[in-house]
């Protein structure tokens, strides 16, 4: 099986309200070219939203942007994966306590949910995060369907 | 990046919320959403399900069948919705949801206080409504 990145994009978008739609739209068109499955770009498009949230919401930056980088993969087969990198030029997080919400998990706490949604919704996630920015690094492997 | 005209608007074009009411006798209701549910949308829904709940109205349906996308502000206040609700002795049930959205709905833990249904018909038939 080969895999190629075939589609790429990087974006710099404004931290303004409802720019994550924007950031979602662009995944979910790059994904539909690669023939994913319309449930598995959903998830992708509701990890993204909540990415962008974080970015605008609490991380602080002072240039106020958010950086997105996508490539889609197809592997081959039907299959094909779907990298971003969301990273904003804040002030970090502690990612260990915004892990320790999990434990929660079925109560009802009204905010603080996006690191959840994200890992719930993607195959995979992995964030670095320092005093000068953050980055998220999330993966969505997907089967063509309609 | 220069500021782009959408940044100087201040805000993204979306399909912002739309929300129609349809009452059931005098203590029941059902909310229709269509667009994005964010905090923006979160509130337009608050306001209008206050306003029935002044009114009487104490079994609610929220059918989000033209919703496609929501965040976890718009559900932080929907939970407020329905912590209020449960407050005044009422009950609050959603239909229609994506499976990403029904998804989004048990992460966050408010499918252990409102039922949850497929379709409409489902929901006024066990809510009564």
């Amino acid at each position: 099986m080969t895999a190629t990145a075939e589609r790429q994009m990087e974006l710099t978008l404004p931290m303004i309200p409802d720019i994550e739609i924007a950031a979602a739209r662009a995944a979910g068109n790059l994904a539909r070219e690669l023939g994913m499955a319309s449930e598995s770009i959903d998830e992708m498009a509701h990890a993204m939203i909540e990415a962008c949230i974080n970015a605008r919401e609490h991380s602080g930056s002072a240039d106020r942007r958010i950086y997105v980088r996508i490539t889609g993969t197809s592997l081959g087969a039907g299959n094909s994966r779907i990298d971003i990198w969301i990273t904003d030029h804040g002030k970090g997080f502690n990612v260990t306590e915004a892990r320790s919400r999990r434990q929660q998990l079925g109560t009802v706490h009204k905010r603080g949910w996006g690191l959840q949604i994200i890992e719930a919704h993607m195959d995979e996630v992995s964030i670095s995060t320092n005093p000068d920015g953050t980055t998220i690094h999330m993966v969505k492997l997907g089967r063509s369907g309609s | 990046m220069s500021p782009t005209a959408q940044e100087h608007e201040g805000r993204i074009m979306t399909d912002e919320l739309r929300v129609a009411v349809d009452r059931r006798g005098t203590a029941g209701a059902v909310l229709y959403t269509k667009g994005y549910i964010n905090n923006v949308g979160g509130e337009e829904i608050a306001n209008r399900a206050y306003e029935l709940m002044d009114g009487g109205v104490r079994t609610l349906l929220l059918n989000l069948k033209e919703t496609k996308i929501v965040n976890s502000i718009g559900i932080s206040i929907l939970i407020e919705i329905i912590e209020k609700m449960i407050d005044q002795g009422g009950r609050i049930g959603f239909c229609s949801l994506t499976p990403v959205i029904h998804k989004t709905f048990q992460i966050m833990g408010l499918a252990n206080y409102a039922a949850i249904f497929t379709d409409e018909e489902t929901a006024v038939k066990e809510l009564a409504l």
